[in-house]
């Protein structure tokens, strides 16, 4: 028995030490990053999520792009664009000479192809492309324009986004949705990025290199190792041990706090778009009765919320447009403020409640959409709620797939959603919730003519000053009938090694990896 | 041998309408769960016409009755059908994970059967002893302690606070899966490819999973090999062969623990189901990419035919077990018939 474990203890010492002793050096300079996001459809015809649509953007490239950590767009595959009178065409002047990774040339006709490939197929993100595309004609080999349904002031922004990117037309199927590479015909994803895909293995591994063909400046750093991680809390401890050399969504709030006091590691702190906010069901819930919105919206305190549930790592949100974009105001400070119980109780008698006849209502979140943190926020959401003795609030919770179809039953009188953005413009923050479709697919059930007609204005008007009108107007309006409150911006935490540099990520949450470099 | 065969054919045969029933089961509580697969797929834009739609193109506007008749025409023909969400074969993904998870209950087993067979032995040969008393409480110990929480244990003890050993995945991040991938037995691909590195990479990898699986089990096979070997220990044989002067391990170690060893095998095979159940909770506390994982994903997606497939997978695999626990049962002793 004795010479049993002492062989164990020996096997066990060995192998340690071989471990520890045996790490071989890297023939190649490669950047290991983690995250716990997943990569969905490697198809930009379908894929509709951060991740994926990052590693697009890194092996892909649209027409327009933004420059890494930057909001202004610039020309990408298109040399230069131009639009009509009108707004509502826009043509294209392709790069010429370019080629993707397979070699084969890049054409207007691979843009048209693609844009027509994504309009058949219908898949999830592609009403960024057919709600404003109406068709795509090729005037020669290095123009295409593109017809539009109508003018639409922020055009370039949507042809920066992944639906619009081209794909070889030699390679993706063209009635087919593809989700991994060995469904491409070669097996390979051939893009026109900084970075090409060699090796793709589901939930465990991305590697990417260094495009030899890429019209831009070359990486930095020749290979990109993305490795999937379960959870945060593995991901953080595989950092601390040096396994990967930068994590970037999602940690936890106490592993952010810890990681940014710990010198061995370059915190990247960043404004994002991604925002939270509480939804009320406006047509049939007791919430019908807009002094009851804006009595709980009054209720909200949201530094105290970002204080106990996110350890101060976000920023308060006083509208639905994001600090940091054009045309945003903070009216919810100006009117409604944080914890402003008297003007809650004011409105809840108005309303015809009283402590013996209190407002009841069920507050709702999902446990497996927006982190662990979720169950703490909905709990001090209550507490703040509570303090009024004109409010008794019950949570209830149900995982996602239930959650979403709850709203549309609308089974939710108030719950907590958040949002990213699907391209950069105040419009994808506002018509998608108070606009009478959006509204009604986010189970808000809000509509309004005059607030439709407001929407119509902004989207088809091309001048600033116009824009900036409307959407100032919206936002003040939005803190009196409060069809959503806004709670709180979220910061994106990057962390790399010490000798990691050139983490830009701008609040399109676009992270381009040709602006990383090893620091000697 | 005749009465073998027949004995396999018979069991074969009787796992069809074990399958059958299991899946019956399955579909039916997945088709009264709340959330369906449309709702989870599309986004917030979805308007009713094209969530409409997407039911009819899943079929998941029929009847409960149509779809089930449809789902078995399918598998009749060897066919697990394609997921609802993510538009590919649902053996895709079940070919991908299915060795991470055998690799890991393989391991699992081994631990389970070595360590518990051994302690087990250990323990009834010093029967009555403050040895005998600490494995027996170690028994009862591990078998109440819940797979996940054991998980999370060692990872804080070994690998967090000793940092001797990794904690999650089945191969270090800097090691690329794609230099040595081939069968999807991490094991036996890094042999294959003659990488030795990677290959005690991703044993160091199996270490705390496979240990944790296996604790929690050892317990079981504690308890029954020690009972075992407490019946055989008094047979007359074992008298026999003390008196002969045979030493005393050789006594407990071959000849006695050899007799004990046909319960413990029945017991293998009946506890392989707990295996893989607990093979999914381990995979989610170790990030370990397999077949718990994909089902637990799916089912917040829920991704039916996935969900269905991969409850078909786990079904058949514990039955082929069974199976062959009962091949090697025959095998080794002849005293049994069929």
């Amino acid at each position: 028995m004795k010479r049993f474990f002492t062989l164990l203890l020996l096997l066990f010492v060995l192998i340690g030490f071989t471990y520890a002793t045996g790490t071989k050096e890297e023939a190649v300079q490669t950047l290991v990053y983690g995250t716990t996001e997943k990569v969905t459809d490697l198809d930009p015809a379908s894929a509709y999520d951060f991740h994926t649509w990052e590693i697009f953007q890194n092996i892909y490239q649209g027409l327009l792009s933004y420059p890494p950590g930057e909001t202004n767009i610039v020309p990408g595959l298109a040399e230069s664009y131009s639009a009509n009178a009108a707004s509502d065409q826009f043509t294209f002047k392709l790069r010429k000479g370019l080629k993707f990774t397979d070699g084969t040339p890049f054409k207007a006709q691979a843009v048209k192809w693609s844009i027509d490939r994504v309009m058949a197929l219908g898949g999830d993100p592609s009403w960024l492309v057919t709600d404003f595309v109406k068709s795509v004609d090729v005037l020669d080999d290095y123009t295409v324009r593109f017809n539009l349904k109508g003018p639409i002031a922020y055009f370039p922004a949507l042809a920066a986004t992944v639906p619009y990117f081209p794909v070889n037309p030699n390679v993706y199927p063209k009635d087919k949705i593809v989700r991994d590479p060995s469904e491409l015909k070669g097996g390979a994803l051939v893009g026109l990025g900084p970075y090409k895909v060699v090796s793709f293995k589901r939930d465990e591994e991305v590697v990417l290199e260094a495009n030899p063909d890429y019209y831009g400046a070359q990486p930095k750093i020749p290979r990109i190792v993305i490795r999937y991680f379960a959870d945060a809390t593995t991901m953080r401890l595989a950092l601390e041990k040096g396994e990967i050399d930068l994590a970037y969504k999602t940690l936890n709030p106490s592993d952010i706090a810890d990681l940014s006091k710990n010198p061995n590691f370059n915190t990247y702190k960043l404004s994002g778009p991604y925002i939270r906010y509480i939804c009320f069901e406006t047509s049939e819930s007791v919430f019908k009765d807009k002094r009851l919105r804006q009595a709980i919206g009054a209720l909200i305190n949201r530094p105290e919320i970002i204080e106990k549930v996110f350890l101060n790592q976000n920023e308060p949100l006083y509208s639905m447009v994001p600090k940091g974009m054009i045309y945003h105001t903070d009216d919810f400070k100006t009117t409604l403020g944080d914890g402003n119980v008297a003007l809650a109780n004011k409105l809840l008698k108005e309303a015809g409640y009283s402590e013996s006849n209190p407002l009841k209502f069920d507050l709702w979140y999902t446990p497996s959409h927006y982190g662990d943190t979720e169950v703490n926020m909905a709990e001090v959401m209550k507490a703040q709620f509570e303090k009024s003795p004109l409010v008794k609030v019950n949570i209830k919770s149900a995982e996602w797939a239930t959650y979403k179809e709850q709203w549309k039953a609308k089974q939710m009188p108030a719950y907590l959603l958040g949002w990213y953005p699907d391209y950069i413009d105040p419009d994808n923050y506002t018509a998608a919730f108070a606009g009478t479709t959006g509204s009604k697919g986010m189970g808000i059930n809000f509509s309004d003519p005059e607030w439709d007609a407001l929407f119509k204005k902004e989207q088809t008007n091309t001048d600033p000053k116009v824009r900036e009108e409307v959407f100032k107007k919206i936002q003040k309006m939005w803190t009196d009938e409060c069809p959503t409150v806004p709670i709180f911006q979220g910061n994106l935490y990057v962390f790399t090694k010490k000798n990691v540099k050139g983490v830009k990520i701008g609040p399109t949450l676009i992270f381009n990896y040709n602006s990383l470099y090893f620091e000697k | 041998m005749k009465n073998l065969l027949r004995y396999i054919i018979t069991r074969i045969f009787l796992t069809i309408p074990m399958l059958f029933f299991l899946l019956t089961l399955v579909f039916i509580i997945l088709r009264i769960m709340p959330g369906d697969p449309v709702s989870a797929m599309l986004g917030a834009h979805a308007p009713e016409s094209v969530i409409e739609q997407k039911k009819e193109e899943l079929g998941l506007n029929k009847p409960i009755g149509a779809q089930y008749i449809d789902y078995l025409n399918q598998l009749i023909h060897f066919d697990l059908g394609d997921s609802m969400i993510f538009k590919q074969k649902v053996i895709v993904p079940i070919k991908e994970k299915l060795p991470a998870t055998v690799e890991l209950t393989v391991f699992g087993m081994l631990f389970t059967l070595v360590f518990g067979v051994f302690l087990g032995a250990y323990a009834a040969s010093k029967r009555r002893t403050g040895r005998d008393f600490s494995i027996r409480l170690y028994a009862n110990v591990v078998y109440c302690i819940p797979v996940y929480w054991m998980g999370l244990m060692l990872q804080l003890v070994f690998g967090v606070w000793l940092g001797w050993l990794p904690i999650s995945g089945r191969v270090s991040p800097r090691i690329l899966v794609s230099t040595f991938e081939n069968t999807g037995f991490y094991t036996i691909d890094t042999l294959l490819s003659g990488d030795l590195h990677a290959f005690i990479d991703v044993m160091i990898h199996l270490i705390l999973p496979s240990v944790t699986l296996g604790i929690v089990l050892s317990g079981i096979f504690v308890r029954l090999t020690r009972a075992n070997m407490l019946d055989v220990l008094r047979s007359e044989y074992i008298l026999a062969a003390r008196a002969r002067g045979i030493p005393e391990r050789r006594v407990v170690y071959k000849h006695a623990l050899k007799n004990a060893f046909i319960p413990i095998l029945t017991m293998m095979g009946l506890q392989f189901a707990l295996l893989l159940a607990g093979a999914i909770l381990t995979e989610m506390t170790f990030s370990w990419p397999g077949m718990g994982r994909l089902l637990m994903e799916r089912i917040y997606l829920r991704d039916y035919p996935t969900i269905q497939g991969v409850i078909v997978v786990f079904a058949l695999f514990v039955s082929l077990v069974s199976l062959l626990v009962d091949i090697i049962y025959a095998i080794i002793d002849p005293r049994v018939k069929y």
